[in-house]
């Protein structure tokens, strides 16, 4: 009846000589700008080239948390629509993406994050995303777990309540698109690596794969932590982004003890509860550019010691499981889409950082509409660029980023 | 029970009873027992319920490998109770179950399968979409396995140890026991650790003869005797290696003994060599109900009995596929376990020795048969075997079921350390291919069987790993590789996958309740690797990780899909290798902030301190968190603040200027001698990010100060925007070494006069001059007359040691100005009411110097500076799009909005930066951000607070500073 067994994303297709579209990385972002090309634009014949499997990076190392609290009127908006995608794709896809709307608790540590907190807040709030500033106690009651105590390294003053975000079954979200895609007749092309872009006269001519040459158009790359590397070898466009290895890990299975996602700027760590009952949890990145998914040690021991803090219950629990995968920073935190700029018919989304999940729905609708119209949306242009040749930083952390002696 | 005694292998005293609480009955164990084992003499056989299907489930491996075991014990959950010591006085709990284990209500779940297909949560309960928070909480309630209370606090000690040594040898078997000893007789410093709380691995609990007259076991004491006595052999026993990295370093976790002072330890060493000699695990025998009670791995069945003295039923029957499964079985047999059959999946192969024994004693011995049911509602009651190609088969009856199709090579700390496997087709399973740098496979991890092979194995990467320390000879590699190459290799594995069975119930992962049919599902719905099979069945990544599907799942994959032996690939392991407990890798917990010397002092006086940044300061002095008595104490008094937490530092040498040109906008060729030089830095961006004062001390010597923020960053900062230019400088951070007390208010002048012997007169020192001179002949001290705050002030800089002697002199020269401290908070208000800025509280990542109005610092004539910045700033100067810092009052005396609230129109156009009910000017005032066009003396600010809802508060654009805006106080 309703489990027939059939491939979700196709049969294996032999690769065509020429496509409409060709989308570099077989992540959500490429994945979502596909659907959305063939579902509201009827462009269809789209090649997606993924030198793994689909959602081998970011897409399926990310730990899912999902929020529209970002600082700035730029960004508000498009992580806001994105947020409201979720139930939308879930129906349109079929397929359960397991939206779990918990909201998120950020933790706040000073009389400094508490105004910061403020501001963001504000900024949610008139711009109609829910958002509150609660203290200390309310936040214990929302998180039983949670260490409200002076005694800790950094104790806890209050907390920023986002109830609208929460956190979304990332491989689900792979998989359904990639369903998406292929009903519409996307094909996807797994463990084909693209080699080259060639270009004539400033225009996109063609991509060179390790299974042939195909002729196209239209270029897209949005292939997560290796964008900057592959745009610059095959462009040779040099973008202002550092790549740094982010790890998360989880712990065994635990019946329900967080109901929220927790997270803390001071400690460098947020934790949340998947629906399988582990504890995911993770924080920032490696401070130094790395292009590996390492592990490190000093990294599972520091998430070790800002939980026994803050979520001290957790001390009785056992890490299973931590992976690494690569975030691309730029230096306000804020992506780079572009278009038919630097050459005609090439498109980049890229410079996520760890903001690439939540991102995805919203982002796949409107850089599908830039490829289909050749202009680019309202909503994209602040991310244009250029903004870092007049040096004019988006604003999307309050301090200065620093992941390299050059910044 | 009774249990076997007499057994030199035991490890447990039955003459110690423990007494622990299971199901709120008292039992009793003996010491040395694990709780399983504990447990399992009490006759309890089903020890939990599996996550999905709420399955019975038992002992199947002894060293934790499955959840199977998992309880909660004193309120811990996923205790792994197999490999857990009994100790007296524990609880023990049951997971995962409604009712009890023996009788669960969810059990009905075991015949719902054919609802639940691999995913099949991925196509259900989001139709229609109300529907789904529903769901989602049972599923939540469902899922999980243990429970731990939010206000939970463990027990125990926590402690952890941080070692260097040059071999570290994981596993003391014996071919870790061999590797230890052989580096060690180089002369090396070698550490052993062992997940076990006794060495000798896979020797130790089996009587079969190593050589004349001296059994497996026998050989295991003498080696674990000899590692003993070598005093170069650091021992870690009952240590568990989880993690390998870079370079070297290996992470693990130690459990104490009753004498130890922790429970727990987290143990790192980087070591210049690794040997990787962790053994093997048994590769689980895929077939119908596979993980019922009764059903174990053969080294389980053996330990149990050798270990622990008791058998693991009355009557087994076995399905392996090695000779280890048939020595099991003779042992076995002679210890008393009646055996129906033997079943061997090898057709050909087996030790003749051992078929010998098994013949003997007249246990039937089936070649090229294996199990293919177990049967038995809860426990094993009888089973199904049949030929691999099921055409004939035959039951039995039995209570316990041997099960062991080949074995899997530990090879974790191999791989998460980026050394690659290889599938090898002679055994069957994944061996080490390329190592990573400086780190040696010895023993089973090899896939060896032999036992004088494991041994010299061990030796060889014992001197391989001297080797690596510069004390070993290439000829003595050699001989010991010839001493290898003679002996026997590794022995051919069975490829048996699965028995001939489809699978509805043939458990690949016990953890995650995934079936080989679940993964056939997968493979049809188009997830063709195992990496995303893993993803999409679970399979793999429950409690236990890959320890039972790890070799299994690639295996039929390949085989299921019809590949080719050489695209067989092993999933991804990663750490940690054994789930370990967040207490134990916190360890000890350090709070590490830096504290001022002044920290005390101001304690005593009733400072409230928080942590900033790296340090910690006072923030008030007083509960009265706006700070007005400490404000009010300032501008009409004198107050003193501890400043030490700024950046100092010197620099000086022929190139210093040409650094510091380098790196501040003003031209600091003209810092005077005994002036003070407010300037600032910015990034390439042209965003400020520090300021500070510069002194000339003297010829090519300045000393300067920096945010209290950046303080760490400075000299990285300073090297990196000079190093391609050559320049001869030195920098000094004095950051830690001096400290700073900053002495401000009307009286300032009253109080210095009574400490220091110089002329301070406003004619002998002057607002922004320097000096330097020694408090009472002795102290020495640099001296400046700054305004951040807005009044006369002094900002003494003296070297750490001296500062509470320099302190408690103002402090008493004061008293009769009824001197008090001031904290952060108010030095916040005074110098935002003289609209002095503080960087990251007026500035965020996207502010230029020339937008929070300090552009007349920069020097645009600086001739050969190329000052980091400038050229941003050039192309800012017109741009009119961009963030200015304006001062605002309120309308109609209103109140100060909060800090962080927005300047809006129809956008967002601003925020406010600081903002307070100022309580020298009596009303409210503030700084704010907003665009340029708002940034008009004048201009009504709309402000958008958080809850604000529909209503706005206003304030206007006025001139800064607010306070005293001649800056007459400062100067006088």
């Amino acid at each position: 009846m309703f489990f027939k067994n059939k491939p979700m994303w196709g049969k294996k297709t032999k690769l065509k000589s020429s496509y409409d579209v060709v989308i570099i990385g077989g992540g959500l972002h490429s994945l979502a700008t596909a659907y959305y090309l063939s579902k509201e634009h009827g462009i269809t014949d789209i090649a997606i080239i993924e030198k793994n499997y689909i959602g081998f990076g970011g897409a399926g190392r990310n730990t899912a948390i999902v929020r529209a609290n970002q600082r700035t009127r730029y960004n508000v908006p498009l992580y806001k629509e994105a947020l409201d995608l979720w139930p939308v794709l879930t129906k349109e896809l079929d397929y359960n993406l397991m939206f779990n709307n918990c909201g998120n608790l950020n933790l706040m540590h000073s009389e400094a994050a508490m105004k910061a907190a403020r501001m963001t807040i504000a900024t949610a709030q008139f711009h109609g995303v829910e958002s509150h500033l609660i203290d200390a106690k309310q936040a214990k009651e929302l998180v039983p777990a949670l260490n409200i105590s002076e005694d800790i390294t950094f104790p806890i003053h209050g907390a920023m309540f986002h109830p609208p975000g929460g956190v979304v079954r990332h491989d689900a979200v792979v998989w359904g698109l990639a369903k998406g895609c292929a009903k519409n007749g996307v094909q996807i092309h797994q463990q084909t690596e693209a080699l080259d872009i060639g270009t004539r006269n400033g225009k996109v001519t063609s991509v060179t794969t390790s299974r042939g040459t195909i002729n196209t158009k239209q270029v897209l790359i949005s292939a997560g932590g290796y964008s900057a590397a592959l745009i610059y070898d095959m462009l040779g466009i040099k973008l202002p982004i550092s790549v740094l290895t982010i790890q998360a890990m989880v712990t065994q299975p635990l019946k329900p003890v967080l109901d929220h996602v927790v997270s803390s700027g001071a400690y460098h760590c947020y934790a949340n509860q998947t629906l399988k009952g582990e504890i995911a949890t993770g924080a920032h990145m490696d401070p130094w550019p790395n292009y590996t998914t390492l592990n490190t040690a000093h990294y599972i021991k520091h998430q070790a010691e800002a939980l026994s803090e803050f979520l001290p219950c957790l001390r009785g629990v056992r890490f299973m499981r931590i992976w690494g995968g690569l975030a691309d920073m730029t230096p306000d935190m804020a992506p780079i889409m572009d278009g038919n700029d630097q050459v005609e018919g090439f498109f980049m989304d890229c410079g996520w950082g760890y903001f690439g999940f939540k991102s995805c729905s919203a982002v796949g609708k409107y850089m599908a509409q830039f490829m289909a119209g050749n202009e680019c949306p309202g909503m994209l242009k602040p991310f244009n660029l250029n903004r870092y040749q007049e040096h004019k930083l988006m604003g999307e952390t309050a301090a200065l980023v620093n992941y390299s002696p050059d910044n | 029970m009774n249990r076997l005694s007499q057994l030199p292998t035991l490890k447990i005293d039955t003459t110690q009873k423990l007494a622990f609480t299971y199901k709120e009955k008292t039992y009793f164990g003996a010491k040395g027992d694990t709780i399983a084992s504990a447990l399992f003499a009490n006759g309890v056989r089903i020890f939990g319920r599996s996550l999905k299907y709420h399955r019975p489930r038992g002992l199947y491996s002894l060293d934790g490998e499955c959840s199977n075991t998992c309880m909660e014990v004193d309120g811990v959950p996923n205790v792994r109770c197999e490999n857990t010591s009994l100790e007296d006085g524990m609880i023990i709990k049951e997971q995962n179950v409604k009712g009890s284990a023996e009788y669960d209500m969810m059990g009905f779940l075991d015949k719902m399968d054919w609802a639940m297909p691999a995913g099949f949560y991925y196509n259900v309960m989001h139709k229609p979409a109300k529907i789904w928070p529903l769901a989602m909480k049972q599923i939540r309630k469902a899922a999980g396995l243990g429970k731990i209370a939010p206000d939970h606090e463990i027990p125990g000690k926590y402690d952890e140890i941080f070692l260097n040594t040059d071999v570290c040898v994981i596993g003391g078997g014996p071919a870790g026991m061999t590797a230890a000893l052989a580096a060690a007789q180089k002369g090396l410093r070698v550490i052993l650790m062992e997940s076990r709380p006794w060495l000798g691995g896979c020797f130790e609990y089996r009587s079969r003869e190593y050589q004349s007259r001296q059994t497996l076991h026998d050989r295991a004491v003498q080696l674990a005797k000899e590692v003993e006595k070598t005093e170069n052999i650091r021992l870690f026993t009952h240590t568990s290696a989880v993690g390998t990295y870079n370079n070297n370093l290996v992470t693990g976790f130690q459990i104490g003994k009753k004498e130890d002072i922790f429970d727990q330890r987290y143990v790192e060493i980087r070591a210049n060599s690794v040997i990787s000699a962790a053994g093997a695990i048994e590769r689980p025998l895929l077939f119908d109900n596979n993980e019922r009670p009764g059903v174990m791995q053969a080294a389980c069945a053996l330990r149990l009995a050798k270990t622990y003295g008791q058998l693991p039923g009355k009557k087994a029957v076995f399905s392996v596929g090695h000779d280890f499964g048939l020595e099991a079985a003779i042992e076995l047999h002679d210890l008393g376990l009646a055996i129906a059959c033997v079943t061997d999946i090898r057709e050909d192969g087996q030790n003749l020795e051992l078929v010998k024994k098994i013949r003997n004693r007249k246990i039937p011995l089936l070649k090229g048969w294996v199990a293919t049911k177990a049967h038995g509602m809860k426990t094993v009651k009888k089973i199904s075997i049949s030929t691999l190609d099921g055409q004939i088969s035959k039951t039995f009856a039995c209570d316990v079921i041997v099960a062991s199709a080949g074995f899997t090579p530990v090879t974790g700390h191999i791989t998460v350390n980026q050394g690659t496997l290889k599938y090898d087709s002679h055994t069957g399973a994944f061996l080490p291919d390329q190592m990573p740098e400086k780190m040696h496979a010895a023993g089973r991890v090899l896939g060896l069987e032999d036992p004088k092979s494991i041994e010299v194995s061990g030796k060889l990467a014992g001197l391989k790993a001297a080797f690596d320390c510069e004390n070993c000879s290439i000829q003595e590699l050699g001989d010991a590789k010839k001493e290898l190459e003679a002996l026997p290799g590794p022995a051919r594995g069975s490829k048996l996958v699965t028995a001939p069975v489809k699978g509805r119930k043939t458990f690949i992962c016990f953890d995650e309740d995934a079936t080989i049919k679940n993964i056939k599902q997968a493979i049809e719905k188009g997830f063709d690797v195992p990496e995303l099979i893993k993803r999409f069945t679970a399979t793999g990544l429950g409690p236990g990780q890959g320890g039972i599907p790890g070799h299994n799942l690639p295996l039929f994959v390949a085989k299921y899909q019809a590949l080719p032996d050489i695209s067989i690939r092993p999933t991804n392991v990663r750490p940690p290798l054994v789930p370990t407990l967040i207490a134990t890798y916190a360890g000890a917990n350090h709070k590490m902030f830096k504290t001022t010397p002044m920290d005390e002092m101001q304690r005593k006086d009733g400072g409230i301190f928080r942590n900033i940044g790296v340090w910690q300061r006072a923030r008030y002095f007083s509960n009265d968190f706006s700070s007005r008595k400490e404000i009010e104490n300032v501008r009409n008094n004198v107050g003193m603040l501890d400043a030490s937490t700024l950046g100092k530092f010197r620099i000086h040498g022929p190139d210093a200027l040409k650094a510091l040109q380098r790196v501040f906008v003003s031209d600091m060729s003209r810092v005077k001698q005994g002036r003070v030089k407010y300037s600032a830095m910015c990034n390439d961006d042209g965003c400020v990010i520090d300021d500070g004062v510069v002194i000339k001390q003297g010829e090519n010597d300045y000393y300067f100060t920096t945010s209290t923020g950046r303080a760490g960053q400075t000299i990285e900062w300073i090297r990196y925007h000079t190093r391609y230019d050559g320049w001869d400088f030195a920098l000094v951070n004095l950051t830690d070494s001096m400290g700073v007390i900053n002495l401000s208010g009307p009286n300032a002048r009253k109080v210095m006069e009574k400490v220091v012997d110089i002329d301070i007169s406003n004619e002998g020192f002057g607002f922004a001059e320097y000096k330097t001179f020694n408090i009472a002949d002795t102290i020495p001290v640099r001296a400046m007359r700054l305004g951040f705050v807005g009044e006369l002030s002094y900002e003494l800089h003296v070297p750490a040691s001296y500062m509470k002697a320099v302190w408690i002199m103002l402090k008493d020269a004061g008293k009769e100005f009824n001197i008090r401290n001031f904290g952060v908070e108010a030095q916040n208000v005074l110098r935002m009411e003289k609209c002095h800025i503080i960087l990251g509280q007026e500035s965020e990542q996207r502010t230029n110097l020339l937008d929070v109005g300090l552009g007349f610092l920069w020097d645009r004539s600086k001739a050969d500076a190329k000052t980091v910045g400038a050229v941003a700033l050039r192309q800012a100067e017109n741009d009119q799009t961009r963030f200015k810092l304006v001062g605002f009052k309120m309308e109609n005396n209103g109140r100060a909005p909060r800090d962080g609230a927005l300047v809006v129109d129809d956008k967002v156009r601003g925020y406010i930066a600081t903002a307070r009910d100022s309580f020298s000017l009596n009303e409210a005032v503030g700084m704010a951000l907003v665009e340029a066009p708002l940034s008009k003396i004048g201009t009504r600010l709309e402000i958008f607070e958080d809850e604000c809802g529909d209503d706005r508060i206003y304030g206007k654009v006025v001139a800064m500073p607010f306070y005293d805006p001649e800056g007459n106080r400062m100067k006088m």
